[in-house]
């Protein structure tokens, strides 16, 4: 019996594990299980050796299962050396250097940094609104780039959620519509996507707007609808970007206010910001400069 | 749809226009469909006999000749006959053949398979002074079963309306054969009057053929052996009338295509400047996860609308015009336009079918949209 060839096969079985996520689970399991019925019978036919490497491969794999079992529970996004590059005018624009960065569920991250420092770039990458040049992203310990692309609408109506700085409703729906667009989007059908866009609204504390259109509400209230919108299908991730930027000191205090209700209610938020005053409110804050992490701070 | 309302209404007008064309010529291609075929069915199994090349006018015969073609072999019976216009002078331009007056002395009726029923009953050889009336010309003459109707200033007593056939009897008086000798009498110049009795008068003969005898192989035996007469067969009437529907056809053709062209390409210009100030728009949805089905369809939606009000209204306005039209030509008899099940559905299938084709484009242009660059759009 070649333990190597078994030894290896198990490291094949851990590499689909971790690259493709949970349902891939119950195979390294099963492998595991092998792979320990393989040291044993080897150990009990007195082939030291073999055995020996065995038992060192079932280990790691044994504790590479612990990890990402439990990594699992808790990461929501993870980026691994993201480098974007784009041509501008001719030359080779390294929007993003190689950024890597875990975003654990419950989060609450600022992105600062100055213009051009490729903030956006990585929202967007990590957002799935675009691709990096190099580089992988996990959504929930899944390798994005092992999803088809014809399942990525379906990834960003169910598991992400977006913000953006012009608020981005659709001026000829009401409140209300606007918000039931993700679930109509995740075929949810109409009267249980109007009743979860209610209680969205609801928590956003605009229940009495409900079928007002965008041009009747403030920038404040716009925004807060855009935040329901984000958070009614519950997504791993709500991604803002200058969520604040067009809205007034007071109005920025109310919707961060609002953004941290719903962090502590366990929806996990990354904010793209120059404004420290937002940045303040965020439990993480990562600062960004040509591309890279610069450096990162932790409340 | 109605964010830009002029944009979109000047669209749905463009589509309107078209399909009010295609209504109406269509509504016309199929009255003359509906005659031609009537007329093929009509002349399927018999030959006529005229005086001269055409198919529907003649110059006077000599009734004696019915012997003399009675005598070619594979003939059943000859019936003489006499066509001319209900009106001595044409008062009006007619579509299709004039009101006429129709008449015959009814030998070898019993093989005729045009199928016609009356309201009343069916003018027999000896009702002199009777006459039986087609649908058509029911007002014109204001004739009601039992009634007395004036033709050429005589009149005649109606013993039966034509149930509507659809194709030429419609628009035809039927009378007996010496009753509408005395009216062709009338009409011949003087110097042929003078040549000439009312009853050695006709300008026609129908002829039955034998059983298994080839109806455009008699014509030409007739017209081998039977001087001074044209004989013609069913062959003769399709080709005469296939130029002419050729001609009607091509102009429908052409009234179709402008149509597809005009309203295409207004409803691809709608909703390409539609899509162009939506592209933020399309951006955010695509980002809160719209799928190329969801954006497709949306568009494409869009524009089957466009296509389907336009197909609608277009297809009222040439309704109404035909059925206007129609109402104020009924009482000369010369009814111009069907408009049938098949035109009117076709219409508006087609323009909501043109409206999609038309969408198509601008929707899978909107489908391809950067995400990024699309929220970035001011």
């Amino acid at each position: 019996m070649a333990s190597a060839d078994t030894i290896l096969k198990l490291d094949n079985v851990m590499k689909i594990y971790i690259l493709g996520g949970r349902k891939n689970a119950k195979k390294a399991q099963k492998a595991i299980q092998k792979l320990q019925k393989q040291y044993e019978k080897l150990s009990s036919k007195g082939q030291n050796a073999p055995a020996a490497e065995a038992a060192k491969t079932l280990k790691q794999a044994q504790l590479l299962f612990t990890q990402e079992k439990y990594e699992d529970s808790y990461r929501a996004v993870t980026g691994n050396g993201l480098k974007v590059r784009r041509r501008d005018r001719g030359a080779v624009v390294h929007a993003l250097n190689g950024v890597s960065l875990d975003i654990k569920a419950g989060d609450l991250m600022a992105v600062m940094g100055p213009s051009g420092s490729g903030k956006s770039t990585l929202l967007n990458m990590l957002g799935q609104l675009d691709q990096p040049t190099a580089g992988q992203i996990f959504l929930k310990n899944q390798n994005v780039a092992l999803i088809k692309r014809r399942h990525l609408p379906e990834i960003r109506s169910k598991e992400l959620g977006f913000v953006f700085q012009a608020f981005n409703l659709v001026p000829t729906l009401t409140a209300l519509e606007n918000v039931m667009l993700p679930l109509k989007y995740s075929g949810i059908r109409l009267s249980r996507r109007r009743q979860m866009a209610k209680e969205a609204l609801k928590q956003v504390g605009l229940a009495d707007r409900l079928n007002h259109r965008s041009n009747e509400l403030s920038g404040g209230q716009q925004q807060r609808v855009a935040i329901a919108r984000s958070v009614v299908n519950s997504p791993s991730i709500v991604f803002g970007d200058e969520l604040t930027g067009e809205l007034d000191t007071k109005m920025t205090a109310d919707v961060m206010s609002l953004v941290k209700k719903l962090n502590r209610q366990g929806q996990t938020f990354v904010i793209v910001t120059h404004n420290p005053e937002v940045a303040k409110v965020c439990r993480r804050i990562i600062y960004m400069k040509d591309g890279r992490i610069e450096k990162e701070l932790k409340k | 749809m109605f964010r830009r309302k002029t944009r979109t209404l000047l669209t749905i007008f463009g589509i309107t226009i078209g399909i009010f064309a295609f209504t109406v010529m269509g509504s016309m291609a199929e009255k003359i469909s509906l005659l031609v075929s009537g007329g093929t069915k009509y002349y399927a199994d018999k030959v006529t006999v005229s005086g001269s090349d055409s198919l529907f006018i003649s110059t006077p015969l000599d009734i004696n000749k019915a012997d003399e073609i009675a005598r070619v072999q594979g003939i059943r019976a000859v019936s003489s006959t006499i066509f001319t216009t209900l009106k001595k002078t044409m008062d009006t331009v007619s579509f299709g053949p004039p009101p006429g007056i129709a008449a015959s002395d009814y030998k070898g009726r019993q093989y005729d398979t045009f199928p016609i029923s009356y309201q009343g009953r069916e003018l027999q050889a000896a009702d002199q002074g009777k006459v039986t009336v087609g649908s058509d010309l029911i007002d014109k003459l204001g004739a009601k079963i039992g009634g007395k109707v004036k033709i050429r200033d005589r009149d005649f007593e109606v013993v039966g309306i034509i149930n509507k056939t659809l194709t030429a009897p419609d628009n035809e008086v039927f009378m007996t054969l010496p009753d509408a000798q005395k009216i062709y009498f009338e009409d011949l110049p003087q110097i042929v009057q003078a040549q000439t009795k009312p009853s050695e008068l006709v300008n026609g003969f129908t002829v039955y053929p034998n059983p298994g005898v080839d109806p455009n192989q008699l014509a030409e035996k007739i017209n081998k052996e039977v001087s001074g007469v044209k004989a013609s067969g069913p062959k003769a009437f399709q080709d005469q009338i296939a130029s002419a529907t050729g001609i009607f056809n091509a102009i429908l053709f052409g009234v179709a295509l402008i149509s597809l062209i005009v309203g295409g390409l207004s409803v691809i210009n709608t909703m390409t400047m539609s899509i162009s100030e939506r592209t933020r728009e399309i951006g955010i949805k695509k980002a809160i996860g719209a799928k190329t089905r969801h954006i497709m369809s949306e568009y494409l939606t869009e524009a089957a609308l466009i296509g389907l009000f336009g197909g609608l209204l277009g297809w009222g306005l040439g309704a109404a015009v035909v059925l206007a039209i129609n109402s104020a030509t009924e009482k000369s008899g010369n009814v111009i336009f069907l408009l049938s099940a098949r035109i009117s559905i076709f219409a508006i299938c087609f323009a909501v079918i043109l409206g999609v084709i038309a969408g198509f484009y601008p929707a899978y242009h909107a489908v391809k949209i950067n995400i990024v660059k699309a929220i970035r759009e001011q």
